[in-house]
């Protein structure tokens, strides 16, 4: 309050300044937060997949409730309303509390497993929020390292999603255990079995029905095929009966299509029917389901570090890139990184961004270009380093070409 | 007066205040999800008391139909018909469904807030080609055995059965990582092997690693050893660099004076254990140099980019929600991505006037000024050379035949 001493214009001189004195030495610039902000504005399915398992915990929880104590009541009006003898009654009653007991210890299971989750969501909250300019390069390590494990669990190389989590501690931080589920059901679907994939659709089908999956059809109409095959028509026509017959009002073509191979048989080679009973139309399987799996969670469909490198690779793309002399530093100078960017678009600039030749350093007011008579430019930094060690003399390190340093002119890029 | 300073110094707070709250509120979302665990709590203590009341009035049940006098038919039947009763009244499931039907809401609440708070599909930039599996898989096996993680890596090839194409780079790597695990050892042997093994290449690049790792030994047998075995290890080691590192030689002559003493030395700093870390990133950089790799995970960088580069990349695809189709075949990407200075590895000129990138056949120039434009800027405003014109940047006249094309 010293301050109220001074005269009004110094007093208004000082504290402008005296703020522009301290806040770049306690605060990150505020671009820089901005962009850290909008990085973390991308996390949506680290923070969206643990809840989506934790509210399916509650809900199962919740129907195991529901159903056991509906069927005690009606247990109860049942023995009500017959008229069983003292000892059944008796007998009835105790097999009533002791069916209470075994619900009893499982909901206290499931709210080992609910609590459980529940750390886990708040775990990765706090995950984002523990990021800041001290720590930024581990965050980003860790963030690299949790979108590898996304990238293992999807390809289903579970071995090494696992290791790679247990190795830097992160199991809160990665799904392993959601995928989990997934992987029984891929796993049989690769060995032709439907019956825990319709299991699956079974668990979820009031979300499959509102995102209007057609996945449990495909799921049947395999099957059926799968009766084609072996020739065991009348048990296709009564599978068709029983559960694609649901589906003719909105798959009328589909079934159709499907219905004919009844006459066409699997050995057909009419094209629109044998690709029915090609075997990649089990991959194709694995795919859906890997499809609604991940919307079912929250996820997006590609793995993130499909992402993330098709956004990065398009940021980094120049045509400088694919030059011979491309430096070492950029990802873009592997044959690899290369290949992958092939198909993306070029990155694109409002600004020139000038590189020092020599040091790599960018070239700004500070440390501005300069420009020999043969017309190459290098930055001041570097041709002052040059002047020193070599009496004033300057080499161009791409021609050769020789001169003074006093010869160097200053060129001004906005 | 008074008044107007106050309000400067709360003006002040309240820059520094916002300057801290840039960085993403999470509270919000915090407090969303509390709600949704507490109202979770709520409703499973609720359907365990429902259990409980349940189990007392059918326990009850059993006891007195235990304790009845056997023959006394009629007044079992009343105890069931009255539990019976009971539980019709009592309704247990209706009574979960009030606590339920809040967890619900919270439920149905919390990932809506996500939606808002976060970006929900960040794969709307995303280009549907394939990206080949092979390739991204030997992309990651080089990052981890980059990274020294031999043991993921070689599960990783295994899992992905990818085994030829990365047995180069493992072995590589792990020659780097025997002699950054032995240096953390304090063991500089390998290192100093590698080093004297590749000693013109490293002095082609301008390195003196061989330099400062023989300094590091120096200096740890002047802390161990004797004082004589620490010169006749400099004379055999250190004199051959004399001819361009006379200045940093006397000092470690100097060193000498205060063997068993170094801390209380004006050459303390020699002993820091720093030395140990900037030797050995020097060693990595030099070593993935001689590789030709790249001192950072390419992987590493590609994705770093990628963070900072999504977010322009979504904005621009809400505002251009329709034309999806154009995206996909676009050459450049439509909106400029600025990254930080790490990710600029290439001069990149735009031409302040057509603001167009130069190219080969679009080359800067320099003005007489010292301004740049493009070579089509110039001969547009020169009318192909036949007229002087104004630097649109300072009072200048130019004469398009004096302008030097340049080379960044």
């Amino acid at each position: 309050m010293e301050m109220d001493s001074l005269p009004n214009g110094n007093a208004a001189a000082s504290i402008p300044a005296g703020t522009t004195r301290i806040s770049p030495t306690h605060t990150t610039p505020s671009s820089k937060l901005t962009q850290l902000t909008e990085s973390l504005k991308l996390e949506h399915q680290f923070l969206r997949v643990p809840f989506e398992h934790y509210k399916k915990t509650i809900r199962a929880n919740h129907r195991t409730v529901e159903k056991e104590v509906s069927s005690v009541i009606a247990g109860v009006s049942d023995a009500a309303d017959s008229d069983m003898s003292k000892d059944d009654a008796f007998q009835h009653l105790t097999s009533l509390v002791s069916r209470l007991q075994g619900l009893k210890r499982k909901l206290e299971e499931g709210s080992r497993t609910e609590h459980l989750q529940a750390q886990r969501c708040r775990a990765r909250l706090d995950h984002l929020e523990s990021v800041d300019a001290e720590n930024f390069s581990e965050w980003s390590n860790t963030r690299l390292k949790r979108i590898l494990v996304d990238y293992m669990l999807r390809m289903s190389y579970y071995d090494t999603g696992l290791k790679l989590a247990e190795s830097s501690n992160m199991l809160d931080l990665v799904d392993i255990d959601v995928f989990q589920e997934a992987r029984k059901v891929i796993d049989a679907l690769q060995n032709r079995e439907v019956a825990p994939a319709l299991a699956w659709c079974a668990d979820n089908k009031s979300r499959l029905k509102k995102s209007k999956s057609k996945f449990e059809f495909q799921l049947r109409l395999q099957e059926f095929i799968e009766l084609v095959r072996a020739e065991n028509n009348m048990r296709a026509i009564a599978y068709a009966r029983k559960y694609l017959a649901p589906w003719g009002a909105t798959h009328m073509k589909e079934l159709q299509r499907v219905m004919a191979t009844l006459a066409f048989k699997s050995h057909t080679e009419c094209a629109t029917y044998k690709v029915l009973f090609e075997p990649k139309q089990w991959d194709y399987l694995v795919d859906q389901f890997k499809q609604e799996f991940c919307r079912l969670y929250g996820m997006t469909l590609e793995p993130l570090l499909n992402i993330y490198l098709q956004a990065g690779l398009s940021a980094l793309k120049t045509p400088y890139c694919y030059e011979d002399d491309c430096t070492k530093e950029d990802p873009l100078s592997q044959e690899s990184f290369r290949k992958l960017a092939l198909p993306l678009p070029y990155s694109k600039q409002h600004h020139s961004k000038l590189v020092c030749y020599i040091t790599k350093e960018l070239m700004d007011t500070e440390n501005p270009p300069q420009v020999l008579p043969n017309g190459y430019v290098y930055s001041a930094k570097a041709l002052e380093e040059m002047a020193k060690k070599n009496n004033g003399k300057i080499t161009c390190p791409r021609t050769g070409f020789v001169c003074n340093y006093s010869e160097v002119v200053k060129a001004y890029i906005s | 007066m008074v008044l107007k300073c106050s309000q400067l110094v709360t003006g002040a707070l309240h820059i520094n205040i916002v300057n801290r709250k840039v960085k993403m509120d999470l509270n919000p979302i915090k407090d969303a999800f509390d709600r949704v665990a507490k109202k979770q709590k709520l409703s499973s203590s609720k359907a365990q008391e429902v259990i409980d009341q349940i189990m007392q009035e059918i326990e009850n049940a059993v006891e007195r139909i235990r304790s009845e006098h056997s023959g006394a038919e009629f007044n079992y039947k009343s105890v069931l018909d009255e539990l019976n009763r009971k539980l019709q009244e009592t309704s247990p499931l209706s009574q979960l469904e009030g606590t339920q039907k809040e967890l619900n809401i919270a439920l149905s609440k919390y990932p809506k807030q996500l939606e808002k708070s976060f970006n929900p599909d960040i794969s709307k930039a995303y280009r549907n080609i394939d990206f080949d599996t092979h390739t991204v898989n030997q992309i990651i096996a080089s990052h981890f055995y980059r990274h020294g993680l031999f043991s993921i890596g070689d599960c990783f090839i295994h899992e992905a059965k990818e085994l030829e194409s990365t047995i180069a780079m493992r072995s590589m790597f792990s020659e780097m990582y025997l002699i950054i695990e032995a240096m953390k050892d304090r063991n500089l042997e390998p290192a100093l092997k590698w080093a004297a093994a590749n000693s013109d290449k490293l002095k082609q690049n301008g390195s003196d690693l061989q330099l400062k790792l023989h300094r590091l030994q120096f200096v740890e047998i002047l802390q161990n050893g004797s004082r004589s075995e620490a010169l006749a290890y400099a004379r055999t080691n250190i004199t051959p660099f004399a001819s361009n590192h006379l200045g940093e030689i006397q000092k470690l002559m100097g060193c000498l004076l205060w063997a068993g003493k170094l801390d209380r030395s004006p050459y303390s700093e020699l002993q820091s254990p720093a030395n140990w870390n900037t030797v050995a990133d020097e060693l990595t950089r030099q070593f993935c140099n001689l590789l030709g790799q790249s001192f950072e995970s390419p992987l590493s960088v590609t994705i770093a980019a990628g963070f900072q580069g999504l977010p322009p990349l979504l904005k621009f695809m809400t505002v251009m929600a329709g034309k999806k189709q154009e995206w996909h075949s676009m050459k450049q990407l439509p909106v400029p991505v600025e990254l930080d200075k790490e990710f600029q590895f290439h001069s990149i000129f735009v031409c302040p006037v057509s603001k167009e990138q130069s190219t080969d056949e679009n080359p800067p120039m320099l003005m007489t000024c010292g301004h740049v434009l493009c070579k089509q800027s110039i001969n547009k405003m020169s009318k192909n050379s036949s007229k002087t014109f104004k630097c649109p940047y300072c009072p200048s006249d130019i004469d398009a035949t004096q302008c030097r094309q340049l080379y960044f």
